[in-house]
C-alpha cells in the first residue's frame, strides 16, 4: 500500500478514534469514581450532535453558541441521570444498575426521536469543508478540530486529575471510596461531578463529530459500545489510557478496512470493535473479575 | 378458626393454573378474544424467549443483553432451510435449535469467564454482531429487506395456515417450555442455579460446577429462543432483521423485568404487558414505545428490583394474610 | 494410630510480589480436630483458599488422602470429601435454611436437567432423600425449627451454625471452618464447640482457623501457628502456649478474647 494511502487511513482512524476516546474517558471517569458502567454513555454524543444542530438550524442560535449550549444541556442530563436514577437506587446490585442505565439510554433515545425525528442530520462544519492536502492525504478541517480538541482535552484532564484539589479528590474516590469519605470528601458530590463530566465530554465529541459523519437518534448504542472498548483497552485506569485506547481502536478499525482482510470489509467495520472487545475482555478476564464487585 | 385454617391450607396453585389453561384454550375464539389472536401468538412467542432470560438472569444472576440474537438465529435457520433449501419445516426447526444451542455452547466457555458489567457488554456486542450478520449476509437472509414466502408448518395434511391454528401450536410449545422450566427450577438444578446467584464461591465449595451450570442454562435459554424464532417465521411467513437487534434484546429484558426476574409464570405476565402496550396502545405514538420501555426499566429496577410481578404477588399475599387476621412472622 | 489426611508440602503463594504463604508444611491427622492460628495477615485464610481451590497454587504440593489437589477445580475437591465454611458466611439469600442445606447435598444426588425437567420418578425419589438428609443436618445444628425461615433472617450465631450444617450436608471427610467463632457470644460459642466435637465423633477430620484462643485451646488436639506466611510452630495447646516464638509473634498484637 502506498504511504499516502496509508496516511489517509491513519487520518480516518484518528478521527474516529478521537470520538471513541472521548466516550471512553466518560466511561472511565464514572467507573473509577462510582464502579458503575453507564450504558447510556453513547447517548451524550447523540445529544451533543442533535442539540447543536437543532439549536442552530431550527432556533437560529449562532453555531459557537449552539455548540456550547448543547454541551451544557448534555452535562445537565448527566447530572439528572445520576440524581434521579442512579442515586435513587443506592443499594442496587450491579445487574440492577446495568438495567437502569440501559433504561435511561433508550429513554433518552426515544425522547430524541420524538422531539427531533428519526432522520439523520448534519450540522455545518466549524471552519468550512475544503480538505487540506497533507503529505499526499486529504484531511477535513473538521477532523483536525476533532483530533485537536481531543488532544487538548486529554492534556487538560491530565492536569485536572493530577494538579487540582477537585481532580485529586475524584482520584481519591476512585482509589478508596470509604477512605476518601473519612478525610471529608463527599462521595456523592464526586459521583455527580463524574456524571456531569462524562455528559459534557460525550457531548463535546458529538458536537465536533456530527458535521463530519452526520447523526441520528439511534447512534448512541454503537458509539457507546466502541467507547466502552476504548475504556477497556485502557483498563478503566486513567483518562489518558482511555484516549490511547480510543485512538488505537480507531486505527485498528481503519487498517482492517484498508487491508480488506477476510470479513473486514467496510460493511463489517462495526464488528471489528466487538471482536477487539471480546479479545480484550477474555485476555483480561481474570484481572477484571478481581476488580468487579460481587453482585 | 377452622375455616381460616382451611382457607390457608387450600392450595390455590392448581386452581390458578387450571383457570389459566381454560382461559388460554378459549381466548382465540371469535366470541371471546378472537380479534386479538395474532397478539396472543406473539405473547406466546415472547414468553418462550423471556422464560430463558428469567432462568439465566433471574435465577442464575447472569446478564444477557443479546437474547434476541438467538431468537433471530432460530428464525433465520428455519426461514433459509425451509424456503431456500426446501427442508421440511419441522426438521429445519430442529436443526435450528441444535445449531443455535451448539453456538451458545461454544461461546459460553469464553463469555462466562466474564461477570457483571463485562458480561453485559460482551453479550450486547455479540447481539450486535449477529444483527450485523443478519443484515449483511443478504445472499442468504435477504438483507435488511428480509425474505418472504416461508412455508407453513403442517402435520400430515393438517396445515397451520390460520392464526387460530397457529395460536394453539405456539401455546403448546410455550406451555411445555414453562412446565419444563418450572420443574427445573424446583429441582436440584434449580437450587444450584439460585445458589450460584447467591455466591459462586460458596456454590463451588459445595461441589457445584459453576461454569457448567451457567453454560447449560445459557444453552437452554438459547434453544428456547431459537424454537420461538422458528415458530415466529412460520407464523408470519416473513422475516427481516429488525426484531433481532439491540432493541429486540432490550425488549426481552423489559419483559423479564416486568414479569419478575425470578419467576417462571411471571414471564407470561411480562410478555403480555409489553406486547399489549406496544401493539395496542403505542402504535399511534411512533417512537414513544422505547421511551416507555426505558421508563419501565428504570422505575421497576429503582423501586422493585425483584420485578413487578413478584412484587404484586407479595402484595396479594400480604393482603390475603391481613384479611385472615394473620400476622406474618 | 496417626493417619495423615491432608498433607501440605512447601506451599508458597505470592500476591503481587508479596509472599502470603512461604514454604508452609503441615500434616493434618485424620479424625482429629486441628487448628491454624496466627496474627492477622499470617496467611491462614489463604491456606484454606489453596486447599479448597479458590486460588490455584503453583509452588509446593497439597494432597488429600494421597491424591494431589493441584489440578482439581474447587467443585471436584468437594466430591473428594473436602468441605468448608467461610469467614463471611456466604449463605444463599432468598433461600430457606432447609434449601441452603439441600444445596449442600448437591454432590450426593445425581439426577440432572433431563430427569428434573420431566419429573421422572428418579428425581422425585432423590429429592425426598435429599430433603430428609438436609433435615437431619439441620437438626444436628439445632436448627430444625427454622427449616422454612429465610436463611438471612437468622441471627449471626445461627447463620454460622447453618453454614456448618450446609457444609456437613456434602458429607465430607474433612471439614475446614474459617473463623467459626468470630462474632459469637459465649453461649453461642459453647454450642459451636459442642457441634464441632460431635462432628469429630462422626469420624470427620476438622481443621479450623480461629482467632479466639479460648475456643481453639479448648478444642484443638493439634495446633499450627503461622506468622507472615511461615509456619513458626506446631504442637498441642500446652506446647504452643509455652513456645517463645509464638509468644513473640503475638506480642504487640492483641490476643482476641471476645466477651459476651
Amino acid at each position: 500500500m502506498a504511504s499516502d494511502q496509508l496516511l489517509q487511513y491513519l487520518f480516518s482512524g484518528l478521527t474516529h478514534g478521537s470520538i471513541y476516546a472521548l466516550v471512553g474517558v466518560g466511561f472511565t471517569i464514572i467507573y473509577a469514581v462510582t464502579s458503575i458502567i453507564n450504558f447510556a454513555q453513547g447517548e451524550f454524543v447523540m445529544l451533543g450532535g442533535m442539540l447543536s444542530f437543532f439549536l442552530f438550524a431550527s432556533m437560529g442560535v449562532p453555531l459557537p453558541m449552539a455548540v456550547i449550549l448543547a454541551i451544557i444541556v448534555a452535562a445537565v442530563v448527566g447530572a439528572l441521570l445520576y440524581l434521579l436514577a442512579i442515586r435513587s437506587a443506592r443499594q442496587a446490585s450491579v445487574v440492577s444498575l446495568i438495567i437502569i442505565t440501559i433504561g435511561a439510554s433508550i429513554f433518552i433515545r426515544g425522547i430524541a426521536a420524538e422531539v427531533w425525528g428519526v432522520d439523520a442530520v448534519r450540522p455545518p462544519a466549524f471552519t468550512g469543508t475544503t480538505s487540506w492536502l497533507v503529505a499526499g492525504a486529504y484531511i477535513q478541517p473538521q477532523a483536525v478540530w476533532l483530533i485537536g480538541i481531543t488532544l487538548v482535552l486529554t492534556l487538560l484532564l491530565h492536569l485536572f486529575f493530577n494538579f487540582t484539589m477537585m481532580g485529586k479528590a475524584l482520584k481519591a474516590c476512585a482509589i478508596n471510596r470509604s477512605a476518601a469519605g473519612m478525610v471529608g470528601i463527599d462521595a456523592r458530590a464526586m459521583a455527580l461531578t463524574a456524571f456531569v463530566m462524562a455528559g459534557a465530554l460525550g457531548a463535546i465529541g458529538g458536537t465536533v463529530m456530527s458535521p463530519l459523519t452526520s447523526i441520528t437518534y439511534g447512534m448512541g448504542a454503537m458509539i457507546g459500545l466502541k467507547g466502552f472498548v476504548a475504556a477497556s483497552i485502557g483498563g478503566f485506569k486513567s483518562p489518558v489510557a482511555a484516549v490511547i485506547g480510543g485512538l488505537t481502536l480507531g486505527i485498528v478499525e481503519a487498517m482492517a478496512v484498508a487491508i480488506g482482510w477476510g470479513p473486514f470489509s467496510s460493511a463489517y467495520k462495526d464488528a471489528i470493535a466487538l471482536i477487539v472487545l471480546l479479545a480484550i475482555l477474555l485476555l483480561r478476564a481474570g484481572q477484571l473479575a478481581a476488580q468487579e464487585r460481587p453482585s | 378458626m377452622m375455616n381460616v385454617e382451611r382457607l390457608q391450607r387450600f392450595n390455590w396453585r392448581p386452581v390458578a393454573i387450571g383457570f389459566l389453561l381454560v382461559l388460554l384454550l378459549l381466548m382465540p375464539f371469535n366470541w371471546f378474544m378472537g380479534q386479538y389472536t395474532t397478539l396472543l401468538v406473539f405473547i406466546g412467542l415472547h414468553t418462550m424467549v423471556t422464560v430463558g432470560l428469567c432462568l439465566l438472569l433471574g435465577y442464575t444472576g447472569q446478564v444477557s443483553l443479546g437474547q434476541a440474537a438467538f431468537y433471530g438465529l432460530g428464525a433465520y435457520f428455519s426461514a433459509v432451510l425451509s424456503k431456500t433449501y426446501g427442508v421440511n419445516p419441522w426438521l429445519a426447526m430442529i436443526i435450528g435449535a441444535i445449531a443455535t444451542g451448539t453456538f451458545a455452547y461454544v461461546i459460553a466457555y469464553p463469555i462466562f469467564r466474564l461477570k457483571g458489567n463485562y458480561l453485559a457488554m460482551a453479550t450486547l456486542g455479540l447481539g450486535i454482531i449477529m444483527y450485523v450478520l443478519f443484515r449483511q449476509m443478504a445472499q442468504y437472509t435477504g438483507g435488511p429487506d428480509g425474505m418472504g414466502g416461508i412455508p407453513q408448518l403442517a402435520i400430515g395434511s393438517f396445515v397451520f395456515d390460520t392464526p387460530f391454528k397457529r395460536y394453539y401450536l405456539v401455546w403448546f410449545f410455550c406451555l411445555s417450555i414453562l412446565l419444563l422450566s418450572q420443574n427445573i427450577v424446583n429441582s436440584r438444578t434449580g437450587r444450584a442455579l439460585r445458589a450460584i446467584h447467591g455466591s459462586e464461591a460458596a456454590s463451588a465449595s459445595l461441589g457445584i460446577n459453576v461454569a457448567q451450570f451457567k453454560m447449560k442454562i445459557f444453552v437452554l435459554a438459547a434453544v428456547y429462543a431459537s424454537l420461538a424464532g422458528s415458530l415466529f417465521v412460520h407464523h408470519l411467513s416473513f422475516v427481516n432483521p429488525q426484531p433481532f437487534g439491540f432493541l429486540g434484546s432490550v425488549m426481552i429484558v423489559v419483559m423479564a423485568v416486568v414479569g419478575g426476574l425470578a419467576s417462571i409464570w411471571g414471564a407470561i405476565f411480562g410478555a403480555a404487558m409489553v406486547r399489549i402496550l406496544s401493539d395496542e396502545l403505542l402504535l399511534r405514538f411512533g417512537e414513544l414505545d422505547i421511551v416507555i420501555y426505558g421508563l419501565i426499566l428504570m422505575l421497576v429496577m429503582i423501586f422493585t428490583p425483584e420485578g413487578l410481578f413478584v412484587r404484586l404477588k407479595s402484595y396479594y399475599r400480604r393482603w390475603q394474610t391481613g384479611r385472615l387476621g394473620e400476622v406474618e412472622l | 494410630m496417626t493417619n495423615t489426611a491432608l498433607q501440605v508440602t512447601g506451599v508458597t503463594k505470592y500476591f503481587g510480589g508479596l509472599a502470603a504463604l512461604d514454604g508452609v508444611e503441615a500434616a493434618i491427622d485424620a479424625g482429629k480436630i486441628s487448628a491454624i492460628i496466627g496474627p492477622n495477615g499470617a496467611g491462614k485464610t489463604t491456606l484454606f483458599n489453596l486447599i479448597t481451590g479458590v486460588y490455584p497454587f503453583t509452588v509446593g504440593e497439597i494432597s488429600y488422602q494421597g491424591t494431589s489437589l493441584k489440578k482439581l477445580p474447587a467443585h471436584k475437591r468437594t466430591q473428594m470429601g473436602i468441605a468448608r465454611t467461610f469467614q463471611n458466611i456466604l449463605l444463599f439469600p432468598h433461600m430457606t435454611c432447609l434449601e441452603n442445606v439441600m444445596v449442600g447435598q448437591h454432590t450426593r444426588s445425581r439426577y440432572g436437567f433431563f430427569e428434573a425437567a420431566l419429573r421422572l420418578p428418579k428425581s422425585r425419589k432423590e429429592e425426598e432423600a435429599v430433603n430428609l438428609k438436609a433435615m437431619k443436618y439441620l437438626n444436628l445444628a439445632g436448627l430444625g425449627m427454622k427449616a422454612e425461615q429465610d436463611a438471612m433472617s437468622l441471627p449471626l450465631g445461627q447463620q454460622k451454625l447453618l453454614a456448618v450444617a450446609r457444609a456437613l450436608a456434602s458429607e465430607p471427610s474433612l471439614l475446614l471452618l474459617d473463623e467459626p467463632g468470630a462474632g459469637l457470644n459465649k453461649l453461642e460459642k459453647m454450642e459451636l464447640s459442642d457441634l464441632i466435637r460431635r462432628i469429630r465423633e462422626m469420624g470427620i477430620t476438622v481443621l479450623l482457623v480461629e482467632h479466639d484462643m479460648e475456643l481453639v485451646m479448648g478444642l484443638a488436639e493439634w495446633i499450627f501457628v503461622l506468622d507472615s506466611g511461615k509456619k513458626i510452630a506446631e504442637g498441642t495447646a500446652s506446647q504452643i502456649q509455652r513456645d517463645p516464638k509464638v509468644i513473640s509473634a503475638y506480642l504487640g498484637e492483641e490476643v482476641e478474647y471476645v466477651e459476651s
